[in-house]
C-alpha cells in the first residue's frame, strides 16, 4: 500500500528493505556454496574449505550424471507425475473444499471431524500398500497420484480461504442461474487463484520429491522418477550406522553429490516465479460494490 | 435459491421440522462435489487404519495382521515405564513449545514485512531468495552448519575467537542443542511459511488501506486494522493444526545433530524409536508410541479449536 | 449457466472413468512382459562354455529365475551383454529386480507382508529377517550344500555367519572375513623415522609425532595421525574394535573355557586404546569435534594429504592412494596387516554383505530350488567369476602376458559390470587369475586374502538374545555414548566404569546370561 511520504515512514522502509535483504542473502548463501562447489573442480574441491565461487570451473560433475539417459527419462517421470498430479489434487480439493466452506451444509461438521482424525491417525505402510494394491494402482504411474490426491491440510486451509469469499458475490451469481458447480468454477476459484496458487505449489513440491512411494509401489525401475535415482547417489555417500560397511569406491565426490541437489531442487524453484503472479493485490478491486 | 439471511432467523426447531431431505435435495450439487473426496478419504485413508491394531499385537510382516499376536497394552506400558521416557517427554514438548513460541510468529512476521514492500521487483526476488532453504536437505543444511559452527576452523568460532579470544563448542555442547535446532529450523523454513500469509494478504482490498490513509492512520494502524484481522482466521487455522503434529518432531534433522554430549536434551520419541527399530521390529512398538503422539495431538487439537470457537473463530470444524 | 452444470458433471465423470480406465491397462505385470520376451530371446540351444565346465544338456528349457537385490549405482538393462552372457552360460532367464537401498528395508517388508517375494532374495541379517527365518517362510539349504562343488568349497565361516538356530537357510555374498587392516603414509614414516605401530604406545607416538612434529615438511602443525568420527566406536565392524583386537582385545565377545561372556569393552586392552585416545584429544592431537563428524568428512582430510593413520577395509588403500595423488603428488600410502604383541590379529567380520534367502511359496519343489543353487554354484566357475570381476575380455580387461589380468577400462566395468560383481555371487582368488593393479592395491588384496589365517571370531555373532533384541539398540548406544565421552574427557574412568556397570544393569547382565545359555545348548 501506499503510504504517506513522511520520514518516519521511509525510515522503517529502509529497515525493512535492509532486514529483508539481510535474511534473504542469509538463506541464499548455503545454496549459493553447494552450487558452487557443483561447478568446481573436483581436486579443487577435495582441498577442503567453504567455496562460494568455483575456482576452478568445471562441468565435470553435470557430465556425469547427464552422461545417462536414464536420467532423462526419469526426469520425463517427474514432469509428468508433477503436472498431473497437481491437477488431480487441484480439483479434487477444491471440489471438496467448496462445500465444506457452506455453514449451512448438514453433515459438515461430522465430514471435517472425520478429514481431521485422518491428518492424526494413520494405519501406516503396509496397510496402505494393501489397500492400493487392491485397487490396482500398484506398478502404475497412478500409484503416486491417487493415494495423495488430497492432503487434509491444504483442505481444511483452501476450506477456510473460500469461507471468507463474501456470499453477496455468489448469491448473485446464483441469481443469474448458476447452481453450486457454476458458482464455484466461475465466482469461487478465480477470485482464490492466490489461494489455488498456493496449493499447486505445495502439492507440486511434494510430486517432484516423490521417491519413497515410488521405490515402494513401482518395481518397474522404468517408472522411477528422478529422485529415486538421484538419493542413491547421495545416500551412497552417508556413512550408516550397522554392519555392513560400503565399497569406498561407491563415495560419489562431493562436487556430483551437490550437482544431484542442484538438479534436483532448481526445476521447481524456477516454478514459484510463474506463480507469483497470482499473488498480486487486489484480486477482489471492483468486485463487490456496496 | 434462498439467501443464508433466511435461514438465521428461522429457529432451530423449525428448520429440523422442515427436514433432512429438503436440505438433501437442496444442496445435491455440493454432495455431488464432496463425493469424490469422501470415497478418496475412505478408501485411502480409513480403510488402511485397520493397520493401527499393530499398537496392540506382536506385528510381524510374514504372519500378516490376522496372525500376528495381540498383546494389548503391553507395547504402551513397555512405553511409559521406560527410565528414558519423561527424559524423552521433556525433550520432544520442550523442541515443540520452544517451535512454538519461537518459529511460529516468525513466517507471519515476514509476511508482513514483504506485504510492506513496494517495489514488486524486490519482493519477489526476496521472496525467492528466502524459499530456497526449504529445497535444502536436512544433510546438507547439517553439513554446513558443521562447518560454520566447528571449533577447527569454523567460520562464526574463527570470528568469537578473534572477538572474544575462546570458542564455543555449539556442536557438541547441550545447552547450545536446542537454540541450534530451532535455528536452523528458523532458518529452513521460515521463508517457506510465509506462502501462505502472502496469499492471504493478497485477497485484502488495497482500497481499504487508501481509505485508512485518508482518514489519517499511519502505517502501523493500518496493520493493525487491517492487515491483521485479514491473515487472523488462517493464522488460527495453522495453529490449531500446528497443535495436532505438537509430539512430532523434525526425525531427520534432529538424528543428524545427535552427539553423545547432547543425547540427553536431545533424544525425542522419533529418534528413541529408531534407535530401538535398529535391533528390535520396529511396527508394532513404533505404532504404539506413534498412537501415543496422535493422541495427544488430538486432545490438543480438540481444545484449540474449542477455545477457538469461543473467541468467536472459524475453527476447523 | 445451464452449460456450467453439464461441463461440471462431464468433468467428474471423465475424472473417475479416466481413472479407473488408466489403473486397469496400467497394471500390466511387467515382469511377465520381460520373461516372455527373454524366452523368446534365449536359444534353448546353450552354447557349452568352452573350458569344458558342465552346463546343462542342450535340449533342456532354460529355468526362470526372479530375484531382488540392492541397487547399486546405475541399474543395468535385462538384456545387458554382462546379463546375457550369464543366462547363456547357467542357462537360465534372470529377472533382476534393482530395489534402491534409499528405502531397501521397508521395500523387503512390505514384499515379505503382501507375498511379493521374487525366488532368491537379498537380505540382510538383521532381527526382522532372522524372526521371518525362524518361521519357516523359507528353504533350508544346509543339507544340500555338499551337492555343489563351489559353495562347498568356499570357508566354512561364511555360512556360520549367516545360520539361525545353527541352520542354513541361505547363500552369502562373499566378503573377506578379515577384511582391516592398517592404513598409512609411508612417506611421512620415513620422514619422522619410526616403524610401523604394534603396541599401544607405539601408536600413540606414532600418532602424536604425525601431529607435532610435521611429517610433511611443510612448516604448519595442519596434520593429523588419527582421525576420529562419531562411527568410530560403533557397530560390528567398528573402528575401535579393529583396531583393539589387534592388540589383544578380544571381537566384541569373549568366551572363555567355562563358556563365560564377557563383553570387549570389560577387557583391560581395550580400555588401554580408550585411554591412548583420550590421551591424544587431551592433547589436541584428535580432531576435537569427532563426535558430530560424519567419516565422509574424515576421509577428505586424508584425501587433501593431512592425515596419516587409518584402520579400515583393507582394499580402501588403492583408492585412497589413487584420490590422494590428485592433490599431493608425492603422497605414499601402504598398508600393513594390523599387529600387536601377539602377532597379526584380525577381528572376523560378517563375511557377507547380505545373503539370499529362497522363500517357499515362491520356489515351489526341491527341485527349482536345486536348480536355483546349481545356478548359483555355476556362477563361481572360472568364467561367471571372471565375468563378474573383470568383465568381458578385450573389452573391460585383457590379459598380460605373465598371466594376470589388467584393466582396459575400468569406467566401463563400473558401469556395466559392477553391479552384477557386487549383487550376485563371485569369489576373488577362486578359480580366477589375479588382477594387475598398482602396488598398493595389490599388496591390500593379499593382506585380506591372507588375513582369513588370523581371524578373530565373534563368539555371539549368531547367538540369539531376546533382551538383546529388544534392547540391543540402545545398549549399544549406550556403551558408544560413554566411550566418546571418555575419549573427549567428559567423564573420567570412574565414571567410565559406572556406565559400564548401568550397561550391565539396564540389560547387559540379561545377555550374557542369554548367551551363556544359548552357547551351552550349542554344545561347543
Amino acid at each position: 500500500m501506499v503510504q504517506d511520504k513522511t520520514l518516519s515512514n521511509r525510515i522503517v522502509d529502509y529497515i525493512n528493505y535492509f532486514l529483508l535483504l539481510v535474511f534473504g542473502l542469509a538463506a541464499v548463501l548455503p545454496f549459493v556454496y553447494v552450487i558452487a562447489v557443483s561447478f568446481t573442480d573436483p581436486v579443487e574441491v577435495a582441498k577442503g574449505g567453504i567455496i562460494l565461487f568455483p575456482k576452478k570451473f568445471s562441468l565435470a560433475a553435470y557430465e556425469y550424471i547427464f552422461s545417462t539417459n536414464v536420467l532423462l527419462r526419469s526426469l520425463g517421470v517427474s514432469i509428468y507425475i508433477t503436472v498431473v498430479g497437481t491437477i488431480i489434487n487441484l480439483v479434487f480439493t477444491s471440489l471438496m473444499a467448496y462445500p465444506l466452506a457452506k455453514t449451512y451444509l448438514r453433515g459438515r461438521q461430522l465430514i471435517l471431524m472425520g478429514v481431521l482424525f485422518t491428518m492424526l491417525f494413520s494405519g501406516g505402510l503396509i496397510p496402505t500398500y494393501f489397500v492400493v494394491k487392491a485397487v490396482g494402482l500398484t506398478n502404475t504411474l497412478w500409484s503416486l497420484m491417487i493415494p495423495s490426491a488430497i492432503s487434509g491440510f491444504n483442505l481444511i486451509v483452501l476450506k477456510n480461504f473460500f469461507q471468507s469469499i463474501p456470499e453477496g458475490l455468489e448469491d448473485s451469481a446464483k441469481i443469474d442461474g448458476c447452481n453450486d458447480f457454476g458458482v464455484l468454477l466461475r465466482i469461487v476459484i478465480p477470485l482464490s487463484m492466490p489461494a489455488m496458487a498456493t496449493f499447486a505449489l505445495f502439492y507440486a513440491v511434494g510430486h517432484w520429491n516423490t521417491f519413497f512411494s515410488a521405490i515402494i509401489y513401482i518395481n518397474d525401475n522404468k517408472l522411477w522418477p528422478v529422485q529415486v535415482l538421484l538419493r542413491e547417489v547421495v545416500i551412497m555417500a552417508q556413512s550408516r550406522i550397522g554392519d555392513t560397511e560400503m565399497d569406498e569406491a561407491m563415495i560419489q565426490p562431493l562436487t556430483i553429490r551437490m550437482a544431484v541437489i542442484v538438479f534436483a531442487t532448481l526445476p521447481i524453484l524456477l516454478v514459484y516465479p510463474f506463480l507469483q503472479k497470482h499473488f498480486a493485490k487486489g484480486v477482489l478491486l471492483g468486485s463487490v460494490k456496496g | 435459491m434462498k439467501t443464508d439471511t433466511l435461514r438465521q432467523e428461522t429457529p432451530l426447531a423449525v428448520r429440523r421440522k422442515r427436514g433432512l431431505m429438503r436440505d438433501l435435495i437442496r444442496d445435491k450439487y455440493l454432495y455431488l462435489m464432496l463425493l469424490p473426496g469422501i470415497i478418496y478419504f475412505i478408501v485411502f485413508k480409513y480403510i488402511p487404519m485397520f493397520g493401527l491394531v499393530m499398537a496392540f499385537q506382536d506385528y510381524k510382516p510374514f504372519l500378516g495382521f490376522i496372525e500376528s499376536p495381540w498383546v494389548g497394552f503391553k507395547h504402551f506400558e513397555r512405553f511409559f515405564s521406560e527410565p528414558q521416557f519423561f527424559m524423552l517427554f521433556r525433550n520432544t514438548a520442550l523442541l515443540a513449545l520452544y517451535s512454538l513460541i519461537f518459529y511460529f510468529p516468525l513466517p507471519i512476521l515476514l509476511a508482513l514485512m514483504l506485504n510492506e514492500v513496494r517495489n514488486e521487483f524486490y519482493k519477489r526476488t526476496i521472496q525467492t531468495m528466502v524459499y530456497v532453504p526449504h529445497f535444502v536437505s536436512w544433510v546438507v543444511v547439517v553439513g554446513i552448519f558443521y562447518l560454520l559452527f566447528t571449533t577447527e576452523g569454523g567460520l562464526v568460532n574463527e570470528f568469537l575467537y578473534w572477538l572474544t579470544g575462546s570458542k564455543i563448542s555449539f556442536l557438541l555442547a547441550p545447552e547450545w542443542f536446542r537454540p541450534m535446532i530451532i535455528f536452523q529450523q528458523i532458518w529452513k523454513e521460515v521463508g517457506w511459511g510465509t506462502i501462505i500469509f502472502l496469499a492471504a494478504l493478497a485477497g485484502v482490498d488495497p482500497q481499504l488501506y487508501e481509505a485508512a490513509r485518508i482518514d489519517g492512520a499511519n502505517r502501523w494502524r493500518q496493520i493493525w486494522h487491517i492487515t491483521l484481522p485479514a491473515i487472523r482466521s488462517t493464522i488460527v487455522i495453522l495453529l490449531i493444526l500446528r497443535l495436532g503434529n505438537f509430539l512430532d518432531t523434525g526425525f531427520e534433522q534432529i538424528f543428524l545433530m545427535l552427539t553423545p554430549t547432547n543425547r540427553e536434551v536431545g533424544d525425542v520419541f522419533d529418534t528413541y524409536v529408531y534407535v530401538k527399530g535398529l535391533t528390535q521390529l520396529q511396527y508394532s512398538y513404533s505404532a504404539a508410541v506413534g498412537m501415543f503422539k496422535s493422541v495427544v495431538g488430538l486432545i490438543l487439537v480438540v481444545g484449540a479449536n474449542w477455545l477457538a470457537k469461543k473467541f468467536g473463530e472459524e475453527g476447523i470444524y | 449457466m445451464r452449460s456450467s452444470k453439464w461441463l461440471s458433471l462431464i468433468c467428474v465423470l471423465i475424472l473417475t472413468v479416466g481413472t479407473i480406465a488408466a489403473c486397469s491397462s496400467g497394471s500390466s505385470n511387467n515382469q511377465n512382459d520381460q520373461s516372455s520376451k527373454q524366452s523368446q530371446q534365449q536359444n534353448s540351444t546353450s552354447n557349452q562354455a568352452g573350458n569344458g565346465q558342465q552346463a546343462a544338456p542342450a535340449d533342456e528349457k532354460p529355468f526362470h529365475i526372479t530375484l531382488a537385490v540392492s541397487q547399486v549405482d546405475e541399474i543395468p538393462p535385462q538384456d545387458s551383454e554382462i546379463q546375457l552372457a550369464i543366462q547363456e552360460y547357467t542357462n537360465t532367464t534372470l529377472d533382476i529386480q534393482w530395489i534402491p537401498g534409499s528405502a531397501y528395508a521397508d521395500k523387503i517388508n512390505v514384499m515379505i507382508a503382501a507375498d511379493e517375494m521374487p525366488m532368491a532374495m537379498r537380505v540382510t541379517y538383521t532381527p526382522a529377517i532372522i524372526s521371518s527365518i525362524q518361521s519357516g517362510l523359507f528353504w533350508e539349504i544346509g543339507p544340500y550344500l555338499d551337492q555343489f562343488p563351489n559353495l562347498s568349497a568356499q570357508n566354512p565361516q561364511y555360512y556360520e555367519n549367516i545360520k539361525v538356530d545353527g541352520k542354513l537357510y541361505g547363500i552369502p555374498q562373499y566378503r573377506d572375513i578379515g577384511r582391516a587392516a592398517l592404513i598409512f603414509r609411508k612417506d611421512w614414516l620415513e620422514k619422522l623415522g619410526m616403524n610401523v605401530p604394534k603396541t599401544v604406545d607405539e601408536y600413540y607416538n606414532v600418532a602424536r609425532a604425525m601431529v607435532s612434529d610435521d611429517p610433511d615438511g611443510d612448516g604448519q602443525n595442519n596434520t593429523y595421525g588419527f582421525l576420529l568420527h562419531k562411527n568410530f566406536f560403533s557397530g560390528s565392524a567398528a573402528a575401535s574394535t579393529r583396531l583393539a583386537v589387534s592388540l589383544g582385545a578380544p571381537n566384541k565377545w569373549a568366551v572363555d573355557e567355562n563358556g563365560k561372556f564377557t563383553p570387549e569393552f570389560e577387557h583391560p586392552v581395550h580400555l588401554e586404546v580408550l585411554k591412548m585416545f583420550r590421551k591424544l584429544y587431551q592433547e589436541g592431537a584428535i580432531n576435537q569435534d569427532f563426535a558430530a563428524v560424519d567419516e565422509s568428512e574424515v576421509l577428505k582430510i586424508f584425501d587433501a594429504s593431512r592425515a596419516g593413520l587409518r584402520v579400515a577395509v583393507a582394499q580402501n588403500a588403492g583408492s585412497m592412494q589413487s584420490r590422494v595423488l590428485q592433490t599431493d603428488p608425492n603422497a605414499v600410502f601402504d598398508v600393513e596387516p594390523l599387529t600387536g604383541p601377539m602377532g597379526i590379529r584380525v577381528s572376523g567380520e560378517l563375511g557377507n554383505n547380505g545373503f539370499f534367502v529362497f522363500p517357499k511359496s515362491k520356489v515351489k519343489t526341491e527341485e527349482d530350488l536345486l536348480k536355483i543353487l546349481t545356478f548359483f554354484d555355476k556362477l563361481l566357475d572360472e568364467d561367471m567369476n571372471t565375468l563378474q570381476r573383470r568383465g568381458i575380455l578385450n573389452k573391460h580387461y585383457e590379459e598380460t602376458a605373465d598371466g594376470k589380468h589388467k584393466w582396459l577400462d575400468f569406467d566401463l566395468f563400473q558401469r556395466e559390470v559392477k553391479p552384477y560383481r557386487d549383487m550376485l555371487l563371485n569369489m576373488e582368488g577362486y578359480k580366477i587369475l589375479p588382477l594387475q593393479d598398482t602396488p598398493i592395491a595389490e599388496k591390500a588384496q593379499k593382506i585380506a586374502e591372507d588375513n582369513t589365517k588370523y581371524t578373530v571370531p565373534n563368539p555371539a555373532l549368531t547367538l540369539t538374545s531376546p533382551t538383546y533384541s529388544e534392547r540391543g539398540g540402545e545398549l549399544d548406544q549406550l556403551m558408544t555414548d560413554a566411550m566418546i565421552k571418555f575419549v573427549m574427557g567428559n567423564i573420567d574412568e570412574a565414571g567410565y566404569q559406572a556406565e559400564i556397570q548401568k550397561w550391565r544393569s539396564m540389560g547387559g547382565d540379561k545377555i550374557i546370561q542369554e548367551y551363556e545359555a544359548e552357547y551351552a545348548k550349542m554344545g561347543k
